[in-house]
């Protein structure tokens, strides 16, 4: 019989017809995903002094909440904790200071410094307790070592509570989850500020790929560099090819970049973990906030020297975050009026030409109108 | 109130939908569980580059006096994107014989290549190039739904043949056939499932309605499909995860989000596959739809790895658009090898080659693919996902390296590597998979175009991908226009 469009209609019925009814098989990779929430639910196991004000949590999965494991990490990847606090809704990402191999066994910590009037900081130190039950992100964030792209001799960076991803980076490389030779030069304001001492007596003790330097740059001590980091500091780490990882406050980046001039380190050698930076305007200003999601508008004030992300927690308004460096695009809004003033930050040119902006690193200079759904 | 439509997903089947349907001043509300347009088609950004996660070649756009249905839709619609029109500039690799052959230049210059490889082609690539003419002819006139063909007896000669068969009838001779069809790994299946009349629409748009490459990235084709549908007067939420998809009284929908909302409307479209919407969202059990998904096969999912290097393409020695490398180009052996983790097939994009401002000056982007079928990613689980990505990575970089003889690790600036446990966490799509199901035996694009209208479901319909036409862009966009006109059409037919 000569071939007509009814013909292969019918054998495909035909075919299909001798299947079975049953509902479909997922595949294993389908079963990891259904996630309907980007956040789990966590237990305090552990809380420890490092140094005055900075405590380590240490979290473990919320069986009752039917969380059974932990998601692995990279070292050098962040968690953001989720909170209400006063009927504020807010985020917070913390580099994790345990080993990746930690988050197979069931725990992640987090190590946090108070932060002057810090909302969160301040709630986690004084206020969580052994037991609390508490709400984290997913691992997330780019920043740490790779083999296929990282030279073997990586030169660490860390500024005041910078140091928390290389603790982790350390532990992984002890283990041999990573391979690279890691020298941090860590620079810290006092002898009592430095976190960590004696994980990293530890390894400066025992370990043969691993060193930490410390420089104090508000007191001079026996055994430790005066200073903020220099030339002189880095140089007898330098070697032909070296990678540079940096995490800290922009001032450290600035003064390095000089630095790395100086010894001639290739831009693709050099990686930064986004921090965030305050902005301060010259004077504070009230404006008119206009939120549309959904079909819906709020109206709330904003000031000029808070972010519009912070605007909308402390109206109560539930706006999406993880990051608050601009990166991770969870609280992604697109400006509809007004002038804003966004602060670092990475996004696609063709989003800044179309008014997309992250709120957690926006300013205001004008009455705003944006749109978020939430 | 009651939306004419809601559209689940601003992918590109979906946007598409949503632009005919708000053109044709209808209600309608796409709900998009990110917070971006684009689906698979975005762009993210890492150090000083953008990198564009699908799209690198929009197929059936066409020159302004051979417009593709890509070009016409858009300029239908008013969306203006920025393109140039790109001819072949592949160098092919097959491990096994040793074959290296490039393809420069328009369709005429291939084919004088394939017969300096092989003498003896030529006839049989003229004849192949009036055959698909022809076939092109008949699909369209099926999609306007004449059922009669009798005009296109080479349509309906090959309705039933995979693309080994027909070629073989038109004596063209083996080599020839492998070579030719390099680019079945786009299309995702082997040439002995293939449909030609698949492959035949396929070629016919390569030669006849030319590629074009976006000047700027995928997220702004995205943006201007997502901002011209609005203002349209075209409704998208954000953050809104669709969860459930039920009936509302007998000839409404409801669809209920995450954000614990519910919006009503008449027929929902779908820019998920059926796979997910039936394990997912419909909780009503269809016994024809198990029936259809248990005998569909998902197409292959992949890894992508993204490079960015400090050096610009010509000092590096990358001079090729497309770089392909096969374990052979035999595709039956190798889509049989894609069971395995580390194979020898990959498919390599450098934009830069023909787009100045892919990357900043001095820098080049060069993406490796690599596409995986059956249990290949059996055995990946969230405790092993890094170290198998890192291990991929390095494998599809070393191995680029042995086969085009150019070095790339030590130019590496940023990298990033995209596994389909991460397309499955954006987008949803059933086993990561970015191609929808697999064309083979009577699952090809053709055989879901003839029982379209047996197989329709009352007030749901699907786009995108995943649905009639088949992975690849320019088939997602087309699909949302079409499945869009069709329910149009058929607003209008029940109207009278």
């Amino acid at each position: 019989m000569e071939n007509s469009v009814e013909k292969v209609r019918n054998i495909r019925k035909d075919i299909i017809k001798d299947y079975s009814s049953k509902s479909l098989p997922k595949t294993n990779i389908d079963m990891m995903v259904n996630e309907v929430s980007e956040f789990r639910d966590v237990i305090v196991k552990e809380i420890y002094e490092e140094a005055p004000d900075v405590k380590s949590f240490v979290l473990v999965p919320n069986k009752n909440k039917g969380i059974n494991e932990l998601e692995p990490f990279k070292a050098g990847q962040y968690i953001s904790i989720k909170l209400t606090i006063n009927d504020i809704v807010t985020t917070r990402a913390y580099s994790l200071s345990s080993s990746p191999s930690e988050a197979l066994k069931g725990y992640y910590r987090i190590t946090i410094k108070r932060v002057q009037d810090g909302l969160v900081s301040n709630y986690m130190l004084d206020e969580v307790k052994v037991g609390d039950e508490l709400r984290v992100s997913k691992p997330a964030g780019d920043f740490g070592y790779l083999k296929v792209r990282d030279e073997e001799n990586v030169i660490g960076i860390a500024g005041g509570s910078g140091i928390t991803p290389f603790i982790s980076l350390a532990k992984a490389i002890e283990e041999g989850i990573e391979d690279c030779n890691l020298t941090v030069l860590y620079s810290v304001r006092t002898y009592d500020d430095i976190i960590f001492k004696r994980e990293i007596e530890e390894f400066n003790k025992k370990s043969k790929r691993v060193k930490f330097v410390i420089t104090l740059t508000r007191e001079e001590k026996e055994g430790y560099l005066n200073g903020h980091l220099n030339k002189e500091m880095i140089e007898p780490y330098i070697k032909e090819f070296n990678t540079i990882l940096m995490c800290g406050p922009k001032a450290v980046y600035k003064a390095m970049n000089e630095i790395l001039l100086y010894f001639n380190i290739p831009r693709k050698c050099v990686h930064y973990e986004n921090f965030f930076s305050d902005y301060k305007p010259n004077e504070v200003k009230t404006y008119k906030l206009r939120i549309l999601t959904k079909g819906e508008a709020k109206v709330i004030e904003c000031k000029s020297n808070e972010t519009l992300l912070v605007s909308m927690e402390n109206a109560g308004i539930k706006a999406p975050s993880l990051c608050r460096v601009g990166e991770c695009g969870f609280c992604r809004s697109i400006l509809i009026d007004g002038k804003i003033k966004m602060v670092g930050g990475v996004q696609p040119k063709a989003l800044s030409e179309n008014d997309y902006f992250h709120p957690c690193i926006t300013y205001p200079e004008s009455d705003i109108v944006l749109k978020l759904d939430i | 109130m009651t939306y004419d439509y809601i559209i689940i997903g601003a992918g590109m089947g979906g946007m598409a939908a949503g632009l005919e349907l708000a053109n044709n001043h209808k209600k309608v509300l796409i709900l998009e569980k990110n917070s971006l347009p684009g689906g698979c088609v975005t762009t993210f950004k890492k150090g000083r580059f953008e990198f564009d996660l699908s799209l690198y070649d929009l197929y059936d756009y066409g020159s302004l006096d051979k417009k593709g249905d890509i070009r016409k839709l858009f300029s239908d619609y008013n969306i203006d994107i920025e393109t140039e029109l790109v001819p072949f500039n592949a160098r092919v690799k097959d491990l096994s014989t040793g074959d290296d052959f490039r393809v420069k230049g328009n369709i005429d210059e291939f084919f004088v290549e394939l017969e300096k490889l092989k003498s003896g082609s030529a006839d049989s690539l003229k004849e192949f190039l009036r055959v698909i003419k022809e076939i092109n002819e008949a699909v369209e006139a099926l999609k306007k739904g004449h059922e009669d063909l009798s005009d296109y007896p080479k349509f309906l000669k090959y309705l039933d043949s995979t693309v080994i068969d027909a070629l073989t009838d038109l004596k063209m001779p083996r080599e020839t056939i492998y070579r030719l069809c390099f680019m079945w790994v786009y299309l995702g299946s082997p040439l002995d499932k293939l449909s030609f009349i698949d492959f035949a629409v396929f070629m016919y748009r390569l030669v006849f309605k030319k590629r074009a490459i976006l000047k700027n990235k995928n997220i702004d084709m995205a943006l201007k499909m997502i901002n011209r549908y609005q203002d349209l007067g075209g409704k998208i939420y954000y953050h809104s995860k669709a969860l459930e998809i039920a009936d509302n009284g007998l000839s409404n929908k409801i669809v209920k989000t995450s954000d614990g909302k519910e919006y009503k409307c008449r027929e929902v479209i779908c820019n998920v596959s059926k796979r997910y919407a039936y394990t997912n969202l419909i909780k009503i059990e269809d016994k024809d739809v198990n029936r259809l998904e248990n005998a569909r096969t998902l197409a292959p999912n992949g890894v992508m790895v993204y490079l960015g290097l400090n050096k610009d393409c010509s000092s590096l020695g990358l001079k090729y658009y497309h770089y392909y490398q096969f374990q052979n180009l035999y595709s039956t052996a190798v889509i049989k090898n894609m069971a395995n983790l580390y194979h020898g097939t990959i498919d390599a994009v450098v934009p830069n080659v023909v787009n100045e401002f892919a990357s900043p000056k001095n820098t080049t982007i060069l993406v490796l693919k690599t596409t995986y079928f059956d249990d290949a990613l059996e055995k990946l689980r969230y405790d092993n996902h890094i170290d198998i990505k890192e291990k991929i990575a390095n494998d599809l970089i070393e191995q680029f390296e042995n086969t085009f003889n150019i070095d790339i690790k030590e130019f590496i600036e940023e990298i990033e590597v995209i596994t389909p446990l991460n397309l499955a966490n954006y987008t949803g799509t059933p086993n990561g998979s970015i191609m929808g199901y697999m064309r083979k035996s009577y699952d090809n694009a053709i055989h879901r175009l003839i029982s379209y209208e047996d197989e329709k479901i009352d007030n749901i319909h699907f786009v995108g991908g995943s649905s009639i036409f088949g992975a690849g862009v320019h088939n997602a966009i087309y699909s949302g226009y079409f499945i869009a006109s069709k329910i149009l059409e058929s607003e209008v037919n029940d109207g009278e």
